[in-house]
Order: C-alpha cells, then structure tokens, then sequence
C-alpha cells in the first residue's frame, strides 16, 4: 500500500535526468576503479608500517643514531661491547675474535657485529632509543676460541669447528687477529690479515681435496668399485701429455689401494684415478658443481651464515690428462677452499648423509625490554653429495683417524684428512698444513678445520692442534645449547 | 542548490568533528612548547578559518559535504604540521596557498559541477592544455619545470594535472562519435587523449621531470579503461590481458630505456651511499624510527634541516615530530577525498570519469611521495597533495578536489530527457 505524507513531510524529489542505458555499469566501474585503488593503496601502506616498524632498528643502527648493545659467546662471556669502552676489558680479553665479531668502527665489513647490527640497536620502536640495552647471544665458545689461538704460539692459523648434529658455530679463529680494545691507530702496522677472519677466505686447500676428488670417483663408479682399484707409486709418476706429479714420498708408495693411498695422501694414486677412463672429467665437474664449487669461473653465490659471506670454492678443470687439471684435483694450483667450506663437508661426511646441518652462529637475542627471540635453529643444507658416497668417505676418514691418528688426537673416535698447501705469495714460497675432520663422540660432536700457516717440523702438528680445539670444546660441554641471556651480560 | 537530507552525518555534525580534531592537535602544540604567543596566534588562525570555513560552506551547501569536510580538516592540519616543524613560526605562506586551494575547490566545482556544461567546455580545456605546455616549453629554465617569477615560482606541471584530468574525463555522447579512416572507426576524443598523453611523457622525458610520469600515466590508463569498456556488458578478460601485458611491456622498456639519471635512482643503494644520493632517504628512515610510533613531539624534529622535508619527504617529518601513527592516519584522511565518492556514486559518466582521474591521480602522488623516501620504490620528487608544502601543488590539489565534490553533488539540469535518447548521456 504506498504511503501516505503530509504535506510538509514529502520527501523532495531530486531532478535526475534519465541516463543512457550503458552508464550505470560503466559508472560503477569507476567506483570500482576507486575502490581496487585504494585497496591496493591501503595494502601497501600496511605493507610499508610493517617494513618500517621491522626495520627501523636497522636504520637506527646505520645511521648511528643510537647506542649498541652486547656480543656474548654462549655462556655469557662478553665479545663485543656497545655501551663502555672495550678497553675497559682486561687486555687481550676480545683479541682472538676481533675479526670474527668485529666492532662498529666500520673498520671490518664481514663481522657479526656488522653484518647483525640492526639486532645490537638499543632500540625499539615503541620505546626509541636507549631505552634498555640489548644483548646478541652468538654459539662460539670463546674458552675454546682462546685456547685454539693460544695453541698456535707464534704461528699464524685457522680454527672453524661446528656442531654437526646442531648446527651450532663453536670455534671461528683466524691470527692474527685485530684487538679492537686497541683501537686502529696502528692500523698501516698490523700484521696482514688482521682484520680477516681467514676461515671464511678461500685458500689452497693441499690434500683435503683429495675428499673432493674421492666422492666424485665413489658417485661415479661406487664404493666398493673405487675401494677395490689400486695404482702404484714410486715417488713420482707422468701423465698422459708428460706433466710430472710428484709424491712426498720421494721413494714411492708402491701398490696402494685406495685406503692406503688417502692415508699416505699419495698424489700419484689420485692423479692415475682422475687421469683413468673410470673418472670422466665430466663426472668430477659434476660432482664438484653439487658440491658448491666454482668450476671454470661459473658463477657461484657465496655461502652465508646469518649474514656473514663466505665466498663460495673454486678450481680450474679443463683436461684430465693435463698437469694443471689433476694438480687441482689434488688441492694445489688454482684451486681454493674456505676452512669454513671445507668445515661443512665434513658436517655432511660426519653424518653419513651427504647434506650437512646448515651452521648458525646467533643463538639468541634479548631485546631491551629483555624478550628474548631464539635465533638459532637446525636446518640442512641442500645434498652436497650423494649418501653413498658420504658413507664410504666416512669409513675411508675414520679408518685413517684409527691407523694414523690414535697417538695425537687421544681417544676421541674421529674422521680426519691431512693436507699440506704449497703457496707461493709476494715471491715468497712456503706450505700450510691442514687437518679437516670430525668427531663422532657422543658429547662432542665437532666438524673442523684447522690450518697452520708456515708450519715447520718444530711447530705443533695439525693434529695436536685439533685436539687442543676438541679438549677445549669437549670441556665447555657443547652439546647444552646456549642459555640465553636475559640479564646484563658479565665481562671480564 | 537546496541542502540534502540524503547524508546521514549532518554537516555541522562534520564540522564540529574539525574542529575538534585541530583543537586536540593544537593542545599537543601547546603542550610542546607552551602557551606562547606563537601557539595561540596558530591557535586562533586555525580555529577561526575552520569557522568561516564552516559558514562558508552553509552558502555553498549540497547534496554531500564530505570532501569540503575533510578538505577543511586536511587543510588545517597541514597548516599545524608545517607551522610547527623544527620550532613554532606561522607558516603563513602554506596557510595563504590552503586558503587559496579552498576557494579554487569551489571556483573549479561551479565549472563542472553540470557534466553537459564541462563537456562543452572541453575546447577550453584543451586550450588550457596548450597554453601550459607551451608555458613548460618555453617558459621554465633550461630544461627545467619551475618558472621564476622574481617573487614566486610556478611548477605549470602541477596545473598539467587538473587540466589532464579534465581531458581524461569524457561524457557517453562523446564516445558515441565514432569518425572513419580507410575502414578504421575510432573515436577522436580518445585519439586526442592518447595524443596529450604522449605529448606530457615527451616533455617530461625533456625537462627531465619523469617523476611526474606515472601519475598522469595511471589517469590516462583509468580514463582509456573506461572508455574503452563502457559499452560492454562485462570487461572482456581478452581486453585485460592485452592491456596487462602492454603495461608490462611499457613498464620493462621503460625501465630499460630510462636515462642515465633515472637508472642512478633506480639502482641506488642508498645506505652504501649515506651521504651522497641516499642522503635525504636515509634521513628519512632514521626520521621514521626516531619518532616511533607517536613521535618525538611537535617542533622538536631534526629532518626540517634536510632539503625538501616540507615536500618531498613530508611524511617522514611528519612521522618523526608526531608519529607514524598520525602520518598514515594523515595519509588515509586525504584518501578520504576520493573514497567519498564511494559512499555518494558520481551519477553521470562523465564525472566518474573525473573522479576516477582524480582518485588516480592522488594515489598515485602519494605512493611515489611516501613509498620513495621511504626507500621501497625509486625516490622522485613530488607532493602529497594539501600536505606538503607548494603553491602549485596546492593550488591544482585544490581544483582537483573540486571535481570530486562535482562528482558527489552535481547539477544535472542542463538537458532534458528528451536531448538525452537523442543524444546520449552525459
């Protein structure tokens, strides 16, 4: 029944003229338009308060426009200080890990502290800046750090060990090492290298390339098949187009099988088996690729470890047949490996798998209002190589650790590979020993790599070095993950 | 024009939700610096400008109310954000040009508040168009946007924008008009706009003012939109895809083509570079995160010493004296004025197409302005339309507003039924 107003109520009719058929829809459409434009508008502005909030420590930290917190190893100890002059700490207190956690000096562009900055900020953006301080928890263990690099005396050298089960960084020393208690007035007179933490630089790898070189014959023709071959040596042996590859050994090894030979780590053996039609260069290429290599110059991205880079191995492999290419299969010439690379293999032999537990090295952040954000979890690493082939390594390591080892690694049940690198530098020519492994030990279970630069008969052997790193890592009991800390870190 | 009793919210109700919005702003200015002369001279400008805003707009009432509302909210408080930065002076300047933009919001709303009347007056528009690139061309410096004028400076590239705007927008009868060439039927409207189109992308290419560019891109983009379907019962997802993929294709070649300069913009790492290209951006984010969430107080900011904190990174001033909260809380107020239409529909297709032009337009302003200092898309130098500081700027912000308000409350009496199915709507 339509209704009825009175006079003074009647709605007042508004003169709209009737519209062509087609215009409401095409009218609605610009509403549409209107409304998928602010939608998206709207979207984005969410989108940009959430990067803002997320990153504004970042941006605080950058342009320095607030004070830093703490670095602390995994039980506490301080490593970098933001908010007193580090040299209030006892002397030498931070100078086995200068380079590794760096400061904010700008000094040092591959450090945890620069590479993490935004999480040291003391700053929230609820609470801006200063209003509390905030402490970064790292895995290392600075008791093991300092033992390593009290270990090398007078020596220059690498210690990288991680947790194979975990992932857990324990140890990443590199001398010499810049204090940064000191200060850089004496930069122009600091010994080279200082301000590299070294286990993340590529280097000559020597013999523990023979690792590499093993696991691509295993992939390509087997375990048993590769354990069963056997090549002679008698101090030295030519090539197919007249390269000479010589043998430490300069009276020879004689027939080797496989399992002698890695333990003599005879070049000869493993230059007749990269130079034998059962390893096609292709095989080795292949393997070397999976592995994380750079072969022939192919674009490779580095490693990280939250953050940090790590620049990824590389080598040149052009001919079997030819010297240049069955040298580098060796670990010599143009081929380059980080410890810390080198580190990881041996996480993904330890474990018998061929993917390794992916190292982590922040364990925890306590922000200022003292919420703490774990940081550190477990995850492995894409397979490097295939399982069978890790195992068959594993054995080979172990074997060679039981026969050759027993004496100076004591009684830790380990898998090692020796090396000695030839470097020619500044026209200057010496060797670098190497012993990269691992421990199986229940409550010790490590993947390292040791280097001792310049080492000499007199010098304390790669093998006492690593075991002073397991002694030191074994009495920090390693496998208790980090207790974050919630409450003002204690120095020295 | 009679007052309408269709708006649910009474406008006095709005403008006393103004007023009471720059009283709480001007107590958090007093509770900053005090209770100076400085802060009630503000004070009482903004509150009595609200008031005669207020009774301005009883003689100038319509159907809805809500872009002069929030024009008048915008306006004022643009007007306390730029008086307080850095330390209280009266920005006097900025008030003058907030008052001027008001005015020409209802100067530019009798023009085209009857879309026949608009329509007809597209030849002007045009003209209008020609006078000001010939005034870019010859006029601004060596290649340059800006003329000098010894007392003031005029960007003719922001009054491009409303005139552009009124060339996107296009009445049914127009688009109805189809001309012929050896069998190719095409509309010359629609020819005429792509042909501006190219023109401004030409000269900006030439002044070197691409920052511009996508803004009136987006418009020309939603008026051809428009255009193009507004026959069709459903937009052909053919159509779409053709589009799609020759946007993406401008899209790629253009940013590959750009020059040296604009390719400096679009791969700088500006925190590698802190005190060079990046300067003013870094600026801008750490401005952010020092003011937090509601900000370090009005006036007591450090970003007012960096170039261009009145324009171009306005929101980071703004974040850093009051806040993030109340800068996207800014933000989404001036979107009010195209989401407007949205509550009120344009009832004619030649206004949707104005109003369309104008919500691009301003959102697209704002997404360069805000979403380049802050870092997330390449840095270009343009306003936030009614915020940041600039005659020009405010001036065309103000016209365009004024098509938004045609676009709510137009007068559709200039053609009778039966003019209409004769020829067309409007």
């Amino acid at each position: 029944m339509p209704r009825i107003y009175p006079q003074e109520q009647q709605p007042r009719v508004i003169h709209v003229p009737p519209l062509d058929v087609s215009a409401p829809r095409s009218m609605r459409r610009a509403g549409k338009g209107t409304a998928l434009l602010l939608a998206a508008f709207l979207v984005a502005l969410v989108y940009l308060v959430y990067v803002l909030v997320t990153r504004s420590a970042f941006y605080m930290a950058k342009s320095g426009q607030t004070g830093y917190g703490k670095v602390t190893d995994r039980k506490g100890d301080v490593l970098f200080d933001g908010t007193k002059p580090m040299s209030e700490y006892e002397a030498g207190h931070f100078a086995d890990v200068g380079n590794l956690i760096g400061d904010t000096s700008g000094q040092m562009s591959n450090t945890v502290v620069t590479k993490n900055i935004e999480l040291l900020a003391n700053y929230s953006f609820l609470y801006g800046k200063n209003s509390g301080t905030v402490t970064l928890q790292t895995t290392i263990s600075h008791k093991a750090t300092r033992a390593c690099y009290n270990a090398l005396g007078k020596k220059n050298g690498t210690a990288v060990a991680y947790n194979w089960k975990t992932g857990e960084m324990l140890v990443c020393m590199s001398k010499p090492c810049v204090d940064p208690a000191l200060g850089y007035d004496n930069i122009e007179s600091m010994p080279s290298g200082s301000l590299l933490c070294k286990a993340f630089s590529p280097t000559v790898p020597g013999s523990t390339q023979k690792v590499s070189t093993l696991i691509a014959a295993y992939e390509q023709n087997g375990v048993d098949a590769v354990n069963a071959m056997q090549f002679s040596c008698s101090g030295s042996w030519v090539n197919a187009t007249g390269g000479k590859i010589n043998c430490h050994n300069p009276y020879g090894h004689g027939t080797q099988s496989l399992n002698e030979a890695f333990a003599n780590s005879c070049n000869p053996f493993f230059a007749q088996l990269v130079q034998s039609s059962q390893l096609p260069l292709s095989a080795v290429i292949e393997t070397y690729t999976q592995m994380g290599y750079s072969v022939n110059g192919q674009k490779v991205a580095p490693l990280t470890m939250n953050g940090l880079t790590i620049p990824a191995a590389s080598t040149t492999l052009t001919d079997s047949t030819e010297f240049e290419t069955q040298w580098g299969c060796l670990g010599q010439g143009k081929t380059l490996v980080s410890p810390y690379q080198l580190m990881l293999w041996q996480g993904a032999i330890a474990n018998a798998s061929g993917s390794a537990v992916q190292p982590y090295i922040l364990a925890s952040h306590t922000d200022i209002e003292n919420r703490v954000t774990q940081l550190g979890t477990t995850t492995r690493t894409p397979q490097l190589f295939t399982r069978a082939a890790a195992q068959g390594v594993h054995d080979v390591e172990v074997d060679n650790a039981k026969k050759h080892y027993s004496g100076s690694l004591g009684a830790y049940t380990c898998g090692v590979k020796s090396g000695t690198a030839q470097i020619r530098m500044d026209g200057k020519e010496f060797e670098n020993s190497l012993l990269t492994g691992f421990c199986l030990d229940e409550d010790c279970p490590v993947a390292f790599c040791v280097v001792i630069e310049e080492r000499t008969g007199a010098d304390i052997s790669n093998a006492q070095f690593a075991k002073v790193l397991l002694d030191a890592l074994r009495s920090e009991e390693i496998t208790k993950k980090p207790a974050a800390q919630t409450t003002p870190a204690q120095g020295n | 024009m009679s007052r309408s009793n269709t708006n649910p919210v009474s406008h006095p109700l709005l403008l006393l939700l103004v007023l009471f919005a720059h009283t709480a702003m001007l107590l958090l200015v007093m509770l900053s610096f005090g209770l100076t002369v400085e802060v009630l001279k503000l004070s009482c400008i903004v509150l009595i400008s609200d008031f005669v805003g207020a009774i301005i707009l009883q003689f100038v009432a319509q159907e809805a109310c809500t872009v002069d509302t929030v024009l008048l909210l915008v306006l004022g408080m643009s007007t306390i954000y730029q008086s307080c930065f850095g330390g209280l002076a009266f920005a006097m300047k900025h008030f003058i040009f907030g008052i001027a933009a008001f005015l020409m919001c209802q100067i530019s709303y009798v023009l085209v508040r009857n879309p026949y009347r608009a329509e007809k007056l597209k030849p002007l528009w045009y003209g209008c168009f020609v006078v000001l690139i010939g005034a870019i061309f010859f006029l601004t410096g060596s290649r340059g946007i800006w003329i000098d004028l010894g007392f003031i400076t005029i960007q003719p590239s922001e009054f491009l924008k409303p005139v552009f705007v009124l060339i996107c927008a296009s009445s049914i009868r127009t688009q109805l008009k189809k001309s012929e060439f050896h069998g190719w039927h095409f509309v010359p409207d629609n020819l005429l706009l792509l042909f501006c189109t190219a023109v401004i992308a030409g000269l900006q290419w030439y002044s070197r003012d691409l920052g511009s560019l996508p803004t009136f891109a987006a418009a020309a983009g939603c008026a051809l939109l428009l255009r193009f379907s507004y026959l069709r019962e459903k937009i052909s997802v053919r159509l779409m895809l053709v589009l799609g993929a020759g946007v993406v294709f401008v899209a790629v070649m253009a940013w590959k083509l750009a020059p040296s300069y604009v390719q400096d913009r679009l791969h700088t790492d500006i925190w590698s570079d802190m005190s060079g290209s990046g300067y003013q951006q870094v600026k801008a984010l750490t401005a952010i995160a020092e003011g937090g969430w509601f900000g370090k107080g009005a006036g007591n900011g450090t970003l007012v010493n960096v170039a261009a904190s009145r324009t171009d990174i306005v929101f980071s001033t703004i974040s850093e004296e009051w806040g993030l909260f109340t800068a996207i809380m800014t933000v989404v107020l001036v979107l009010f004025l195209p989401a407007a239409l949205l509550t009120v529909p344009p009832r004619s297709y030649y206004h949707s197409g104005l109003a369309l032009g104008v919500a691009a337009m301003f959102m697209v302003q704002m997404t360069l302005n805000i979403f380049g200092s802050c870092n997330l898309i390449p840095f270009t130098g343009v306003t936030i339309p009614f915020i940041s500081q600039g005659g020009s700027s405010m001036l065309s912000s103000g016209i365009m507003a004024g098509f938004l308000k045609a676009a709510q409350a137009p007068v559709l009496t200039g053609r009778t039924a039966a003019q209409l199915r004769k020829g067309g709507g409007a």
